[in-house]
Parts: structure tokens; C-alpha cells; sequence
């Protein structure tokens, strides 16, 4: 099968803290799905200069010389970013190939993360991404400043890497009957996490129980045929301190969940579900769009 | 969205505030050189340069562009403000206002690619002369300290860079005005200052409506005036915001950046502003003080107020020499020298719509006449130019006395004539065969064309018969959008 008709797993590195993590992330998916996988490194390019002159003298010629002088700033800054992100993807792509896979590409694109995925969106299967990215001095937010726009361009589902990577023995579903919520049965089904071999949590939190319960018998009719092991929980309360109580308690290395469901005008307003429940929870997540 | 409005924002604070401080300095000669060649005191200038960079920061499409009062729309209420008053000129900028966001709403921002980059080169050439011009009435019949001082303060603007540590930190036109107005202030040299040009802003700016009649006969006054502004601020903004687009290397939204330049006239309007638009002398300094973001334009818009409201009393004794100086450099910067070596390079067609639009503006004092004598001049050469592609291929066979002629190219009302004059209708044939299914008539000129040639040909005797007009005739349809396709585009370049 060729990369071109066949969907990949898009890797996205740059180099930083958690990229080893994603990589390995990709590469056990890639193994799982017999999907290509492609690592890619985009280039971003800043447009502020460190050569700035402050005399606000009008100077004859001077948006020539000034688009000269950025040009080659900009250059040289490009070809920089260009070789670190080769060693990268080589890097990348040498431990793609120790781990056996054959279909290996590496990429490199100009723009921000959000605008290449957007290029990008129809050879994706999954894409997986760093929690954090590379200019991340330990900021309070946890969360790399790119990653919300990234995940609300595509369509696909998406796995951000919040820590080393583990074969998943728990996953646990936050099911709350929504259709993104629903198409993450379709995928244990699909055994794309090797779900068979680990325990799958299901849990609900509702404003009511009764709601709740209701919600995870669903998923159990739904995966009753499927040959696994399932713990279903209901709760009654706030998803968010629920729900990451919940990972901690049982040890879930990946989070099955909807996100972005609301539009960003409603985020802005609330505050954002998927964000908080990125911020705070301990494992990695599985978001479907 | 709201996360590119937030890099807009705060992307570059510390560069975008740097840079605002910068661009602040640098406008205030400006606006009050601006507001003394539209005829209205300094304050109206300086007003209206808070209020359209305060403004545009917030609602323009293009990050890091400066807009406040300027020359080229500056220049185009002279007359208004000369028999009619300030008060009408602050209704024309609000209309002009209007007729921005109106304009932003057509998508009227797409005509912009009809103006070449001759026409550009024109435009800037001939806003640095009358930038230069402007500055004469304070040159002529003035005493030698005039000459000495504004040399001096051209010594200082274009030397000062050159001096170790502090060139690279302030601002030469800065130390221009302090040098010359301290050198003028306590040497007790009697020259003209700004005081002496008008009133200077005393208090912070207050909204105000107009105070002239709301009717049909204020309209026809001032509704010529505003078109003008509109159209030359809508010209300048554009042609700026693709300067900075090519600088920056990033995009803008043109159509925000239409309706932005109108809210921001509507806006200086209502405080007793006059009409601005982009400056690209400033926009330049902006970008290459690094400034990046929108927060730049509003700091240059605050920074300007807050200087000039506290510092009125030194602006009033800073001597018109200074402030020449500076307006000097502004047209030597904003003229663009390399055109003229490329006068010898360039296409002569080229060279001329540069021209034309220089002599344009300079005649009429008004950008907008220069720019469309520039983009009709062009667009006639361009006329001229397609015309040539088309010729006409004959056979005689004499077994049927037919004469078959093949036209290949395109016709249009300019290659009409040319078309007609390849026919020989002085040859007695029995048959004529005209096939025409590599030809294009993209007009109605085109078609009457070929009707009389047939005509023609059917007086002298011939039966004439057409191959392939069917064809021929598709570019008649106005359909241009048809044409987007490579197969299609192929058709025409390379005949059906």
C-alpha cells in the first residue's frame, strides 16, 4: 500500500522535552495500525528582527535596504531551523526504523503547527503532540501555546503526549453520550490501542446519577460483544476534578475523550472543558473531534 | 482567531512599545508640517494622529502599519479649508469615513491590483515632491537665519546617526528640533515658529459633532473633497499594507484594513481631526524599529498625545526650520531614487505611466487623478501590447478559386482595425472560407469587425463562409471565471 492513499500518523516533534515521548507514541501506533507514519518538524518563523535601529531617521532607499536586511536576517534564521529540524526527523526517523517500520516519511513545512495541520489534514489518521512544546520555560499553564489552536484546526483524532511513553495497561473513556464520545466506542472496537490487552475504564459524570448510569450501561450494550475487560463508573458531580481524581486513582495512561465541542466564543466565556481537563489530568489523552 | 488576536496583541510587547515611542516622536513634526499644508492649526493634525492610530491599531487588518494625518490627504482639502472652514473639512473626513467602510464592503480593496508598480513608483515619487513643495512657502522670502537653520537641522538629522553610541539611540530628528529650538530660543533669533502657525492641543481631545448645517447643500460641498480622501487614503493605506506585508513577510486583511481606515476618519472626525490614511515612512520606521504588532500604533498614538498635551508650551517656540528639516528628509525618503536609474533600464511604456502619474499629481495636487491617469495609461499600453498577437494566414486554391484565410490570435476593439486591414479585398475570388476557430473575440468591436469584413468581401463578389465562431466568440461570454482553468487558459494561448 502506498503513502498516498493511505492515511498516516502524524508525529509533530521539535526537538523539545516531550518529543522523544510523541515519537514513540507514533511509532507504536504506526505498528498497531499499519498506517504509514510520518514525522513532521514545522519551521515558524518569528518575523521580528533582533536588528532594530531606533533612530526614526527616514533614510533614501530605505524599505529596500530594510526588506534586504530582514530578508537575510530571516534567511539565515530559516536555514538554522531548517538543519536542527533535519537532525530531528533524522533522529526521528532512525528510531522508526529500529522499531521495524517501513514506511517511514519525515517533513518539513513552513508556519505555525495550527497552519501546517490545517495543510495537512486530509493524509492525517491521527496526529500526535507534545502537552509542551519548544518555548516552554516552565510556564504555570502546563499547556504548550500552540496545542489548543492545533487541536481545534483538524478534524482528527488527536494524541497529546503529556508524559513518557507506556503501553497503555488502563484507558479510561469519559463518556458523556456526545457524537465524539460515541466515535471513541467505535475505536476501542477498532483495537487500535491493542485494547484487548488492558482494562478499559468507562466513566460518566453527570449532574445526575441517574443520568450517569444510564450513560455507562450504553457503552457496555455497545461493547458487550467486544472481548475486553470493562469497569464502568458513574458519578455524580464536576467532570473536570472528577475525572482526574479518577485517573490518578487508577493508574489510566490514556484518556479517551471528546473535545471541543463548544465553539471558541463559549470557551472563552467558560472556560474550556477539554483545556481544563488537559491542564489537570495525569495521562495521556485520546481527544476525538 | 482569538489566539492570533492575542499575538497581534502581545506578541512583541517590549518592540512594539520601543518601536510606538519612536514612531511617536517622529509624528509629531509631521502632523503639525500636515496640518500647516492643509491650512488648519497644528492641533487639528495632532489630533487626528492620535485618534487614526489609536484607532486603526484596534480595528485595521494589517498589524504594525502606522496610520495618522497625512500629506496625501492633506493636500486634497486645501481649498475646502480655504473657503468653506474647519468645520466642514471635520464633516468631509467623517464622510470619507463613511465611504471607506463603504468601499470596505464592495471589496473595492480588489482594484488594487489594477494599480502596477509603476503606478506605485509614480505615486510615491510624486507624494515626496509635493511633500517638498509644501515646505517652499516657509523657504521663500525669509531671512538667512531660515536657510542657516534648516541646513543645520539637516546636518544634524543626516550626520548625528554617524556619531558613536548615542547616533544609534535617539532619534537625529529629535535632536534636530531640540537643537535648533534651543539654539533659536536662547540666541533670541527671530524666526517663525509653530506657536506662530496656529493653535497647539492644550487639553486632551473632546468629542464634538460638526457645527455646520446637517443638509443637501453641505453634502454637495464637501462630498467631492471626501471621495478624493477616501479614494487617496483607501490608495495609500493599501499600498503601504503591502509594503509591510512584503517587509514583514506575513499577510493582511484588506478589507478589515478598508473599513478600519474608515472608522478610524470617522473617529478623528468627531475629536476635530482631519483625514489621515497609512504613512509609509512611517510604517517603515515602525518595522524597522520592530515594531510588529498592533500595539505599536496605539503606543505611537497615546505616546503622541501625551507629549504634545504636556509639552505644548516647548512645541510653540520649536522654529518651522526645524520642523522643515524633518520634512525635508521625509520626501528625500520617500522619494525613490532607484527609479530614476531605472528610468534607462525600464520599458519606456513603464517609465512613461511612471511619469505621467508624477505629473498627474504634481499638476493637480490630488493622488487619486495621478493614480488613474497612471493605471489608464498603463492599461492602454498593455491594450496596445495584446494586439499583436493575432495574425492572418492565407491559401488561394485554384481549383475552387477559393481564398481561405486562418486567423490565429486575439481580437479586441484595439486589434479591430488591424484585423479588417489583413483581408484583401481587392482580389476577385469566387469563395471565400474564413476560419476563425483559433481566433478569440473578446468584444463586441471584435464581432462588428468581422461583420464587415464579410460585408466587404460579399460586395466584391465572394460567397463567404465562417469556420468555427462558435468557438471563436466563448471569450465573449464574460465568463472570465471559465478561464481559471488550465485546460481553458490553454485553449486561448495555444488556439482551440
Amino acid at each position: 500500500m502506498t503513502t498516498i492513499d493511505k492515511k498516516c500518523i502524524l508525529a509533530c516533534i521539535d526537538g523539545s522535552e516531550l518529543s522523544d515521548a510523541v515519537i514513540e507514541q507514533a511509532i507504536w501506533l504506526a505498528n498497531n495500525s499499519q498506517s504509514p507514519i510520518k514525522f513532521l518538524h514545522t519551521i515558524e518563523h518569528s518575523h521580528l528582527s533582533e536588528q532594530v535601529h531606533h533612530v526614526g531617521t527616514l533614510t533614501p532607499n530605505m524599505t529596500e535596504n530594510l526588506l534586504n536586511e530582514l530578508t537575510d536576517e530571516e534567511r539565515t534564521e530559516s536555514k538554522r531551523l531548517i538543519a536542527e529540524g533535519k537532525t530531528i526527523l533524522t533522529n526521528a526517523v532512525l528510531r522508526a526504523e529500529q522499531a521495524g517500520l517501513t514506511n517511514i516519511i519525515a517533513k518539513q513545512r513552513h508556519g505555525t503547527l495550527s497552519e501546517v495541520l490545517h495543510d495537512l489534514e486530509l493524509e492525517i489518521e491521527i496526529v500526535v503532540l507534545g502537552a509542551t512544546g519548544q518555548n516552554h520555560n516552565g510556564d504555570k499553564k502546563g499547556l504548550g501555546s500552540q496545542l489548543e489552536e492545533a487541536i481545534r484546526v483538524i478534524h482528527q483524532p488527536i494524541v497529546i503526549v503529556k508524559k513518557p511513553f507506556v503501553v497503555p495497561r488502563n484507558l479510561m473513556l469519559a463518556y458523556n453520550g456526545s457524537p465524539t464520545s460515541k466515535k471513541a466506542i467505535e475505536i476501542i472496537k477498532k483495537d487500535l490501542f491493542s485494547t484487548q490487552l488492558c482494562n478499559i475504564h468507562i466513566v460518566s459524570v453527570q449532574r445526575n446519577i441517574e443520568d450517569a448510569q444510564r450513560l455507562v450501561e450504553e457503552v457496555e450494550t455497545a461493547l458487550s460483544s467486544f472481548n475486553c475487560i470493562v469497569k464502568t463508573t458513574a458519578l455524580k458531580g464536576e467532570p473536570v476534578e472528577l475525572l482526574t481524581r479518577y485517573q490518578q486513582e487508577h493508574h489510566i495512561d490514556l484518556t479517551m475523550m471528546g473535545a471541543f465541542s463548544h465553539g471558541k466564543i463559549h470557551g472563552f466565556m467558560f472556560g474550556s472543558f477539554t483545556t481544563q481537563m488537559l491542564l489537570d489530568g495525569s495521562s495521556n489523552f485520546f481527544l476525538l473531534r | 482567531m482569538l489566539l492570533s488576536a492575542k499575538q497581534d496583541w502581545l506578541g512583541n510587547i517590549r518592540g512594539d512599545i520601543l518601536a510606538g515611542i519612536v514612531v511617536a516622536i517622529a509624528l509629531i513634526p509631521e502632523a503639525i508640517a500636515f496640518s500647516i499644508i492643509a491650512g488648519v492649526d497644528p492641533k487639528v493634525g495632532l489630533y487626528a494622529s492620535f485618534a487614526i492610530a489609536f484607532i486603526i491599531a484596534i480595528v485595521g487588518g494589517r498589524a504594525g502599519m502606522i496610520s495618522a494625518a497625512t500629506a496625501a490627504t492633506a493636500l486634497l482639502m486645501v481649498t475646502l479649508v480655504k473657503d468653506f472652514g474647519l468645520q466642514y473639512l471635520l464633516v468631509a473626513t467623517i464622510l470619507a469615513g463613511i465611504l471607506q467602510i463603504v468601499a470596505g464592503y464592495l471589496n473595492l480593496h480588489k482594484f488594487m491590483s489594477f494599480v502596477s508598480k509603476s503606478v506605485m513608483t509614480g505615486f510615491l515619487n510624486a507624494l515626496a515632491i509635493l511633500i517638498f513643495m509644501a515646505q517652499l512657502p516657509e523657504l521663500l522670502n525669509v531671512t538667512w537665519h531660515v536657510y542657516a537653520l534648516t541646513a543645520a537641522g539637516l546636518g544634524i538629522i543626516y550626520l548625528f546617526p554617524y556619531l558613536p553610541v548615542i547616533g544609534k539611540i535617539l532619534p537625529s530628528p529629535l535632536i534636530n528640533i531640540i537643537a535648533l529650538t534651543a539654539l533659536v530660543y536662547f540666541l533670541g533669533i527671530d524666526v517663525r515658529t509653530i506657536g506662530d502657525m496656529g493653535d497647539l492641543p492644550d487639553t486632551l481631545p473632546i468629542f464634538l459633532w460638526p457645527d455646520v448645517p446637517l443638509n443637501l447643500e453641505t453634502l454637495a460641498i464637501v462630498l467631492p473633497y471626501s471621495l478624493s480622501i477616501a479614494v487617496v487614503g483607501l490608495l495609500e493605506s493599501l499600498m503601504t499594507a503591502n509594503v509591510i506585508d512584503e517587509l514583514t513577510d506575513t499577510q493582511s486583511d484588506k478589507k478589515r484594513e478598508c473599513k478600519g481606515q474608515g472608522i478610524a476618519n470617522i473617529g478623528s472626525g468627531l475629536i476635530g481631526g482631519m483625514a489621515g490614511c497609512a504613512m509609509i515612512g512611517q510604517s517603515i520606521i515602525n518595522v524597522k524599529s520592530g515594531g510588529r504588532g498592533r500595539l505599536s500604533a496605539m503606543t505611537a498614538g497615546v505616546v503622541l498625545l501625551i507629549l504634545v498635551v504636556f509639552l505644548s508650551d516647548i512645541l510653540k517656540i520649536v522654529p518651522m526650520a526645524a520642523l522643515v528639516a524633518v520634512m525635508i528628509m521625509v520626501s528625500i525618503g520617500t522619494f525613490n531614487w532607484s527609479s530614476l536609474k531605472e528610468l534607462r533600464t525600464n520599458p519606456k511604456s513603464a517609465s512613461a505611466v511612471m511619469i505621467a502619474t508624477v505629473v498627474v499629481v504634481v499638476w493637480t495636487h490630488n493622488l487619486a487623478f495621478g493614480v488613474f491617469t497612471g493605471i489608464l495609461i498603463g492599461a492602454l499600453f498593455m491594450a496596445q501590447r495584446l494586439s499583436q498577437f493575432m495574425y492572418i494566414e492565407s491559401n488561394y486554391d485554384e481549383a475552387t478559386d477559393t481564398r481561405s484565410y486562418n486567423v490565429v490570435g486575439q481580437i479586441f476593439f484595439n486589434s479591430s482595425d488591424k484585423f479588417i486591414s489583413l483581408f484583401d479585398y481587392k482580389e476577385a475570388v469566387d469563395k471565400v472560407v474564413i476560419d476563425v476557430h483559433r481566433a478569440h473575440f473578446w468584444d463586441i468591436t471584435a464581432v462588428a469587425a468581422l461583420d464587415k469584413v464579410v460585408i466587404k468581401l460579399r460586395r466584391e463578389g465572394a460567397d463567404v463562409s465562417i469556420i468555427g465562431l462558435n468557438e471563436a466568440s466563448e471569450t465573449l461570454l464574460d465568463k472570465f471565471a471559465v478561464h481559471d482553468k488550465p485546460e481553458e487558459i490553454e485553449k486561448i494561448m495555444g488556439g482551440h
